[in-house]
Parts: C-alpha cells; structure tokens; sequence
C-alpha cells in the first residue's frame, strides 16, 4: 500500500468511527443550507434566480467549513502522540501533508455531495453532468482548503489555539467571498481581500456551473458577480479555479515546512522540552 | 562484532544549553545495550538525534554505516522506536496499527499477514488483534506498541524506557519479550531505563550525566570497579572481629550485635570470617548492583528528578 494511501485510508476509517462527528456535520451542512437559503433571500433581489444563486453558495461555503476545520484532526494526532510515529517512518513530508489534505478533502466533498442533494430538493435546478462537475469543483477547491487548514492547523500547535485563529480567518472571508452577499454589493474598498480569497473563486466556478451560466457574456458575469473584472481584465470562473489551485500548492508548500517544524519541535522527554 | 551504531564526536546544543557535550560510543550488531542516566543528562536528544527527529549541531552519527542527517530515509528504514509516551492509534485496532506501520515502512505486500501475526504472537497479543487500541490496558498497549516496532524486521531497535509505568508483573513479561526477540532475531536492542536490574543483562552500559558520557563498560566491570562486597556479620561477641577489621585497616559499622563492612571482592571476606567462625552467628555477602554503580557515578539514584 502507498504511504499516501494508508493515510488517507486511516483517516476515513477515523472519521467513519467517529459517528457523533459525521452526523453533527452533515447537521449542520444542511442547517446552514435552510437558514441561510431562507434568511438572506431579500439580500439577493436584483437576481434572476436568488434561490438557486443563495444555495450554491451555501453548498460550497459548508465544504470551506468542513475542510477546514477537519483539519485540527492533525492536532489530535499530534497530542496523542501517533503523529511522532509517522514522521520517524520512511515517508516524505510531502507524502504525510497529501494524505492529509486528500482525505480532508475526500470528507468535505462527501458532505458536499449531502448538501447538494438537500439544495436539489430545496429548488437547485441541476443535470447529472452538472452534478459530476459540482463534485469535481467540490473534491478540487476542498484540497485547497485543506491545505490552509492544515498550514492553521501545524503553525498554531493546539486545539484552542486552531480554533481561534481559523474562525477568525474564515468568518471574513466567507463574508467577502460571494456565498452569501453578491460580490457585486461589498463596499469598494475591500476587493483586493475579495480577490485574494480563494472562496471567491471557488463560490463564482460552483455557481457558474451549477446555474449553468456558460451561455452568458463576461459583462453578465461580472454583472452577477460570477466573474471580476479588475481593472478591465476580467477574471473567468475557469481561471479563478486555476488561482484557487495556485493558492493551493502554495499552501501545501507551506504545509511540508511546517510539519517539519512540529516534527523538530518534538524534542522528547527530559529536559530539552521544557527549554 | 560489528558496531552497527556509531556515535562520534556528537554534540547538540539549543541555543546556550549544551544538551548533550561531545560524546563517541558503539553499538555492536546483535548487542542489547543500555543507556542509562539521570532524567536531564541528555538520554532522549540522543535517541531523538539518533532516530533523524533532531538535527545534530556537531559530529557524525551513523546507523548500519548510514548518516542520520544525511540518509535519513534509509536510517529510518532501519530502525524501530518504541518510545516513552504511547504513540499508538487510539481509534485503530491492533491489527490495523500494525497495518498501517507495514505501508508505511513499504513491507512487501505478501509478507504482511505472517509479519503481523509473528510480531502479535511474540508478545502475546494475538486474541486481541482487533481490540480497539484504546481499550486495552497499559501493559498490552506497551506490549502492542513493541509489536508494532519490529514488524518492518528492523535492525535496531530503539526503546525508550519501555517497561516505565507498568506493574512489577508485566514489567517482567514486556522484558521477557525484548529478550526473547533479541535471541529469535538477533536484533541489536538500544534501551534506555530507570530499572537497574534491566539493564544488568545487557552487554553493554554507557551512563551520561550533564551531557557527557560518565562511564561506558559492561555491567560487571562497572560492578567491579565502582563497588565492593558488602558482609554483614552477627556475632555472639563483637569485640574479637572488630580488633581483626581495626588490625587490617578494614573500615567497619556497628548496628548492635552486627557488623557492616566492605571487601573488594567476596572471597576476601572468607578469611576473616573463617577465623572468627565461633563467634559468627549469621552472615549475609551482598555483592555490587548497578544502582550503587550509577550513585557512585553520577551521585543520585537514578529514580530521582
């Protein structure tokens, strides 16, 4: 079995054992999903389609979520002490971040895949190739995401210390990124965060193909938020993908030198911990 | 015999501290080795050094004739670390820790059924292979974790004070196990211990204080170097045995009707006793431990912080 493999495969099993989490999520995927679809209805007037437009974002917000906050799972195996097994093995860095970004992604975009069925019932209008395509979107932008949560997650160390650094992280930027308010309606002078985001791009692809906007112009798209123009170059759903990618293999570089640092920080016994 | 372990010139520092000060040692292949010291002295940056999870500041340290900076892929290839805290899946089962571990340490596929049966019948542990790890008791988690160390058939195995925290009972089945692994594979066993009579069977003893290397021998010359043969006597009269110790220089104490005092080495005990037999009610020869060894060395019991 390849190294990348096994983890990925511990760490499904870990979280399929873990019955409370797996239902607490998927509640809250799709309790987000109703009450946000239902909430901020009025804050989508100007649309063609506000509910549809409301319920892929929502969709592709709760698989931010779930990947990154899947991510302290890190943490839990370095406080019980399994991570100092796998980092003496003969496994690259390289390998250990993978299989952890894959089956946090893996797990995101399964409860993606939950919530989108709920989305479906509550008036998302899609095909079957559609569906295929969300998902791909979905498995893509959630290894981004868990490569930032995995970096939040090694450079914070702790529990505690993940979780207030990630919320307040993320409460920002799902509020910049267009799941929830147009982009088209953020004041001005916060774009360059909006266009940093990778949730911005990832909410503009969803959308884009879960609305089935393709036979719109870019004036349109930029016009409904799915698109952006800077500065006159518009920026297309397809190419944000790409910026999300890029910004995900930056994450994950960075992820490699920092499981290094846990493992150096790991002195052992005696002591040399304690200074 | 082949050093397998060689250690030269090592120094680590973190910032100003010095943890552990220019320190050489082998390990002969095949050898169960103890490494033993006072909490502090250094113990755990040496394994942690010598198992590529820290970087050395000085020296040259080799695995099986491969850098442990360098080559840190074929060292950890290598190796088997058993180390102080559980490092175990909580959530897995015994098998599959063991499972995993083969991945990760590329066991060839067809080999890893009878390697994770060899491994869990050696210590035991075979009716339980798909107990959850978390609920097994703390010797059985000791006993998993060592399976789980030698699965991959290292060359050396690292235990980092294996039997710490575990009752006097199992303490002696989990040493059994080390042993009798040490026989069937022929495997070199480095330990660390806070149980002198644990490491009274291994070839070899370095003892590391503040950072240097104090002594390094086998367990009977440290004995011998470093401790006497304590005889205690009870006599009828005391006055006759002590006018002989006084005559031969010998130092003595007196606890009521008995006598405490120090040869180099037993048979030097049998003259005095042997002249003075009349009077001899009882007698008791208590040879030099390790523990005495390690007071005498470094001037603390080992147990202390």
């Amino acid at each position: 079995m390849n190294p990348i493999i096994a983890i990925v495969q511990r760490n499904l099993l870990n979280y399929v054992r873990s019955k409370g989490r797996v239902f607490g999520a998927l509640f809250m995927s799709m309790f987000m999903l109703v009450m946000f679809s239902f909430l901020m209805r009025s804050s989508m007037s100007g649309l063609d389609a506000p509910m549809p437009y409301l319920i892929s974002g929502v969709i592709i917000m709760s698989v931010f979520q779930v990947s990154v906050n899947n991510s302290s799972d890190i943490l839990t195996d370095i406080s019980s002490g399994y991570m100092k097994e796998v980092l003496v093995a003969p496994i690259a860095r390289t390998q250990i971040s993978m299989g952890h970004i894959l089956s946090g992604a893996v797990i995101a975009a399964l409860q993606g895949v939950v919530t989108m069925i709920c989305g479906i019932v509550l008036g998302l209008r899609v095909g079957i190739l559609q569906i295929l395509l969300l998902t791909a979107v979905m498995l893509v932008s959630a290894m981004t995401f868990s490569a930032v949560g995995l970096f939040l997650a090694t450079v914070s160390r702790n529990s505690p210390a993940f979780q207030t650094i990630s919320s307040m992280i993320m409460m920002p930027l799902t509020f910049v990124s267009g799941a929830y308010i147009p982009t088209t309606m953020i004041p001005g002078f916060l774009p360059p965060i909006v266009y940093l985001n990778p949730l911005t791009y990832t909410t503009s692809i969803f959308r884009y193909i879960a609305l089935g906007a393709h036979t719109l112009t870019k004036q349109e798209l930029v016009g409904q938020g799915m698109a952006f123009s800077i500065g006159g170059f518009v920026i297309t759903p397809l190419m944000g993908l790409a910026i999300t990618l890029l910004i995900g293999a930056f994450f994950f570089v960075l992820c490699v030198r920092s499981t290094i640092k846990v493992a150096v920080g790991m002195r052992g016994g005696g002591a040399a911990a304690r200074r | 015999m082949n050093p397998i372990i060689q250690v030269e010139h090592f120094s680590k520092k973190y910032g100003d501290f010095t943890a552990v000060d220019d320190i050489s040692f082998t390990v002969d292949e095949g050898s169960i080795f103890a490494f033993l010291g006072p909490n502090g002295a250094g113990k755990s940056t040496t394994i942690n050094t010598l198992c590529t999870i820290l970087d050395k500041t000085e020296g040259t340290l080799t695995i099986n004739g491969h850098d442990v900076s360098r080559e840190r892929g074929l060292v950890r290839k290598d190796i088997g670390i058993v180390f102080q805290d559980s490092t175990l899946d909580a959530q897995m089962t015994v098998e599959e820790n063991l499972k995993y571990h083969c991945a990760f340490y590329k066991v060839p596929r067809n080999e890893v059924r009878e390697r994770i049966t060899f491994a869990l019948d050696l210590v035991e542990l075979t009716q339980w292979r798909r107990a959850a790890v978390g609920s097994l008791s703390g010797g059985m988690k000791r006993r998993a974790e060592i399976a789980r160390g030698l699965v991959h058939d290292p060359k050396v195995l690292f235990l980092d004070e294996p039997t710490t925290g575990l009752d006097p009972q199992t303490r002696a089945n989990v040493w059994e196990y080390i042993q009798r692994l040490q026989k069937q594979k022929n495997m070199t066993i480095f330990l660390t211990t806070h149980y002198m009579d644990e490491a009274e069977v291994c070839s070899r003893v370095v003892i590391m204080d503040h950072g240097k290397i104090v002594a390094h021998d086998t367990p009977e010359n440290l004995k011998h170097q470093y401790t006497g043969t304590e005889v205690d006597v009870v006599c009828t009269g005391t006055e006759p045995l002590e006018s002989a110790l006084q005559e031969r220089d010998v130092p003595y104490r007196k606890v009521k009707n008995k006598l405490i005092f120090h040869t180099k080495k037993a048979p030097a005990a049998l003259e005095i006793l042997s002249a003075h037999r009349g009077e001899i009610m009882d007698f008791e020869v208590k040879n030099g431990t390790l523990n005495e060894v390690f007071l005498a060395i470094t001037g603390k019991e080992i147990r202390e912080g």
